[in-house]
């Protein structure tokens, strides 16, 4: 028997093609529906890469995507980054691993990115593909272009960042849980295990979503779990997350890993008890929230299992972070497939009816169809703004590149001294320089107190005398460090003028004032200081 | 009017241009002359203090150093020589200022015997065993690397028996002067700034901490150390570059090293005496040798750079062991080898040069290198150090040596193999389960249709 003989084969995949093939041949006779499916599948194929691509490379990286990057360059054994920047630092390394089969052919800031932009596509057809299964091809494509369009996942799918990985895990483990809650076939719950493992491998506080699965299945009496597949679905997702482990234990890296576990357990807050509620929201989309709350609202009758998981996989991670002192950015981002597909519900299930207004008769697709263009163009335009450079000279990390970042450290590579030390003001600027400008370069705000310092970053215990010795030979100024410890800020400016610091190089960025005006702004400066 | 005004003025320049000829075609050659004849267009030497090259590379791979099974012994009569000292690494042990007088060098030397180096000391009442220590790269981990990047001298020799004082004017003069600074001064000496002085060729002696005030006529006024200034600066023992404004500018603080490399008026010779941070025992090492990095690193990130040589070499022996005898070329010298390092975008990588060198061949570089006539018979004599050369490369791009010893061997390299593995791992085997999930249940039908086939009973043969 070969193997096109097989009955899977034969079936499904045989007559797939065969049928796509014919289907596509024949377009000409295909249905509204169809018609309107393939428009749909392009559309949101189009924003998805659009978005994704457009100017993807015109600003550098930032200090964790410089992190990440150099991590992967130091594993493909980049003989300068590897110096600088050691393999085993806070993280899991699923993703570096990715990346450095790509730098093995040459590290390379744009391929980085081209990696992640991958990523997140993939992120947006899984989403596509949980909503299709939970509420038809409708709403999953609504919940396509809704993470296509969404500034959230935008700004961070065109980043060398872990969450955007972690996201697409979380997204694959939801499709598999899911599966297994229609089908309850035990492949699916022993696949959902190896999806956590490989959310656990991309980013480690992916484990949470764990609590998510957990609450899921314990809410949900209708879907049948046996204690002996669960024991093997967590033997699988302990498998999976060996790697992290065994690489730590075997290829040295014992110690970073045990220290950065106790900075995490005891750092102090990086951000207000309200970061998410005042950043957040506003990323993913008012219009979205709003709708995927209206959904739950009035399609309450019909609500099933298929609501509860998607709840509980935006409950258990936002209670989890808004809870965990430490906040970030992009931490929030695997609760976003998931308000994507309860929105494309929303939207394709309800408004059963057409309206009259002004004796008028409203179609009921229409109302559909200019809600949907609302919400679209509520994403769009904050997608857009949020690709073009920053014009304020301040940023949030995570948030985008840095201007200038990339060009001070490509002129630090080619105008200065190999084996030089820099200072920076904290260390976000440091792994920039580290990275384009392959020197090594230490953040003067780094704590000299272990419990307070990411274990990560060495600390300068003493600025003065290692520029007096000479270990030091140039300070970095950066008005986005600048503007978050204005102390140390002042601080390199005082050694700057005390060393007989001489500005050798600015980076400025054009900047719009709120009378409409544009001025330049010097946002890095070098200065090479002595003793 | 005015025609008549404009005709008048090229006539006249046609009259000077006439009567003068030359003018220009002097000119040119003058520019010609003050070119160099190498890439180097500016050198740089410092003079450091009181160390042997045993003392400083007497370990040091490849070098000519301490050789093995060395003992000094206690008493050179002693033919048994029972009582003697072997080569011991100083580490952190304290250390004294070692007796170098001329005095000290004859005993040592013993008509090139070179056993005496602990009886000298002893009969100066010293721990003559403080002689054989010496360091290696842990002390000494700045220079040693420098040395495994540029060039290492080990065949410089002192130009002096005697110490400090004869040794610099050597440096400076080429010739001998005497072995301490003189209330008369030295006026009559022809120095290498004379020379420099008379083709239009820049030059300044950069003074750390200097104090014009400080020189042979006033040197009953300082005591100490501040008075050394006369000692390493000797033109400051030279009555025309006390007097001659014009002279006496070349002679300036250090801070000016500096601010002129930043501003790229580096002259074209510059000689550096150092102040604090000489390492002249019991001096600190590390002073020394970051007071040299600051000086290089200075160097490395101006434009002057790509042309130019730095030389780092040491005044005298110091009263410490080194093992070679040094060659006598007049009543004087050579005294005991020195440390020498050259450091330049043209020198060779890691190389150990082994020409006979002494502090008459810095002299002998800058008249070969400007087409200077020779000060006096020394120079004239001497080897150059141009072998340290190589101008056939291109310039090499500037360096920060590292302040920190790092032996490659010692480095060990993460299992890159353990992370490709494990994590490539985990990813074939979250594809496995996924295709065994979605499609597999029925190849696995397949396969155990397959193997089913394989291990029934075969027909029987014909």
């Amino acid at each position: 028997m070969s193997i096109k003989d097989s009955s899977f084969v034969r079936d499904r995949i045989v007559s797939g093609i065969s049928s796509t093939r014919q289907s596509l041949i024949d377009w000409k006779s295909w249905d509204r529906a169809t018609v309107a499916r393939a428009v749909g599948i392009i559309i949101v194929t189009a924003v998805a890469v659009g978005l994704r691509v457009w100017e993807l490379n015109q600003l550098g990286y930032n200090t964790d995507e410089a992190v990440y990057a150099g991590q992967a360059a130091a594993i493909a054994k980049d003989p300068t980054l590897k110096e600088i920047f050691p393999i085993f630092r806070a993280h899991p390394l699923l993703f570096q691993f990715v990346l450095a089969l790509v730098f093995s052919f040459g590290v390379n800031d744009l391929a980085g990115r081209f990696a992640a932009v991958a990523i997140g596509l993939g992120t947006v057809y899984m989403t596509y593909r949980v909503g299709k299964l939970l509420y038809g091809e409708k709403a999953g494509l609504l919940a396509g272009l809704f993470i296509a369009l969404m500034p959230y996942h935008v700004v961070v799918s065109r980043q060398v960042l872990l969450d955007g990985p972690l996201v697409f895990c979380t997204t694959l483990t939801l499709f598999f849980l899911a599966r297994y809650a229609m089908a309850q076939r035990p492949a699916w719950i022993y696949l959902t295990g190896v999806g956590m493992g490989l959310t656990f491998l991309a980013k480690e506080t992916g484990i949470i979503m764990l609590g998510a699965v957990y609450a899921f299945l314990a809410l949900s009496r209708e879907i049948p779990v046996r204690i002996k597949h669960l024991t093997v679905s967590t033997v699988l997702m302990a498998l999976m997350i060996a790697p992290f482990p065994i690489s730590l234990l075997l290829a040295g890296g014992t110690r970073s890993g045990k220290n950065y576990l106790v900075w995490q357990l005891f750092r102090r807050p990086n951000h207000p008890w309200d970061f998410y509620p005042t950043t957040v929201p506003e990323s993913i989309g008012f219009l979205v929230i709003l709708v995927a709350l209206l959904g739950l609202w009035f399609l309450r009758s019909e609500k099933s299992w298929r609501e509860r998981l998607l709840l509980c996989w935006i409950i258990v991670p936002t209670a989890f972070f808004q809870l965990w002192p430490t906040k970030g950015f992009q931490y929030l981002l695997p609760i976003v497939p998931s308000i994507a597909v309860l929105a494309g519900r929303a939207i394709g299930r309800w408004w059963p009816e057409d309206i009259f207004l002004l004796n008028k008769r409203i179609r009921r697709s229409w109302i559909k169809t200019s809600t949907v263009g609302l919400i679209a163009f509520s994403l769009l335009i904050p997608s857009v703004q949020i690709i073009r450079p920053a014009t304020s000279g301040t940023f949030i990390a995570g948030t985008g590149g840095v201007p200038g970042g990339r060009e001070a450290g490509e002129w630090v590579l080619k105008n200065i001294p190999v084996g030089a030390t820099f200072m920076t003001i904290g260390p976000s600027m440091a792994n920039i320089i580290q990275f384009y400008g392959h020197q090594k370069a230490y953040g003067m705000s780094v704590s000299p107190n272990p419990l307070r310092r990411n274990p990560s970053y060495p600390p300068i215990l003493n600025p003065d005398l290692q520029i007096r010795d000479g270990d030091i030979q140039y300070l970095v100024w950066d008005s986005y460090s600048a503007e978050r410890s204005s102390f140390f800020a002042e601080d390199i400016l005082r050694f700057a003028k005390r060393y007989h610091g001489r500005a050798i190089h600015t980076e400025s960025v054009t900047v719009s004032l709120p009378d409409g005006t544009t001025v330049v702004k010097p946002v890095i400066v070098i200065y090479e200081v002595r003793p | 009017m005015n025609h008549l005004r404009k005709f008048s003025y090229i006539l006249g320049m046609l009259i000077v241009a006439f009567l003068f000829p030359s003018t220009s075609a002097q000119a040119g050659v003058l520019n010609q002359t003050l070119k160099p004849n190498t890439p180097i267009q500016h050198f740089i030497v410092l003079m450091q203090e009181n160390h042997t090259f045993d003392n400083y590379f007497g370990t040091y791979p490849g070098a000519d150093g301490i050789p093995s099974g060395v003992c000094m012994s206690v008493d050179p009569a002693d033919t048994t020589k029972k009582d003697c000292v072997e080569p011991y690494h100083i580490g952190d042990r304290p250390i004294d200022d070692l007796d170098h007088s001329l005095g000290t060098f004859n005993l040592q030397y013993n008509d090139g015997k070179m056993d005496g180096f602990v009886y000298a000391l002893n009969q100066r009442n010293q721990n003559g065993a403080l002689t054989m220590g010496y360091y290696d790269g842990s002390d000494l981990p700045y220079y040693w690397n420098l040395a495994d990047e540029y060039v290492l001298f080990d065949r410089f020799f002192s130009s002096d028996h005697g110490g400090s004082f004869a040794n610099h004017l050597f440096w400076a003069t080429a010739q001998s002067g005497g072995n301490r600074a003189s209330a008369e001064g030295y006026s009559d000496l022809m120095t290498i700034f004379d020379r420099l002085e008379e083709r239009g060729i820049s030059w300044k002696f950069y003074v750390q901490n200097y104090d014009p005030q400080i020189t042979y006529r006033t040197m009953s006024q300082y005591s100490g150390n501040r008075g050394s200034q006369i000692i390493w600066v000797p033109l400051l023992n030279i009555d025309r570059f006390l007097d001659d404004p014009k002279l006496a500018s070349h002679i300036v603080d250090l801070n000016e090293y500096y601010v002129d490399l930043e501003k790229g008026t580096l002259p074209a010779v510059a000689y550096i005496a150092p102040s604090g941070a000489s390492e002249h025992p019991p001096g600190s090492l590390r002073s020394g040798q970051k007071f040299v990095k600051g000086l290089i690193q200075a160097l490395m990130r101006s434009d002057s750079w790509k042309s130019s040589a730095f030389l780092l070499t040491y005044d005298d022996w110091g009263g410490w062991y080194d093992h070679v005898v040094p060659p006598q070329v007049d009543e004087n010298g050579y005294g005991m080898r020195v440390p020498a390092i050259l450091i330049s975008a043209y020198a060779k990588r890691g190389y150990i040069d082994n020409t006979v060198l002494d502090f008459t061949s810095i002299p002998k570089f800058i008249e070969e290198n400007w087409d200077l006539k020779p000060i006096a018979t020394r120079d004239a004599k001497a080897n150059s150090f141009v072998t340290a050369f190589d101008f056939s490369q291109s310039p090499r791009e500037p360096f920060f040596i590292p302040f920190e010893r790092v032996v490659k061997e010692q480095r060990v390299e993460p299992r890159r193999v353990v992370i490709y593995a494990a994590y490539g791992g985990a990813v074939a085997l979250a594809i496995l389960m996924f295709i065994w999930t979605a499609i597999g249940s029925d190849l696995r039908k397949q396969s155990v249709a397959y193997f089913n086939r394989l291990t029934q009973p075969r027909e029987p043969l014909p």
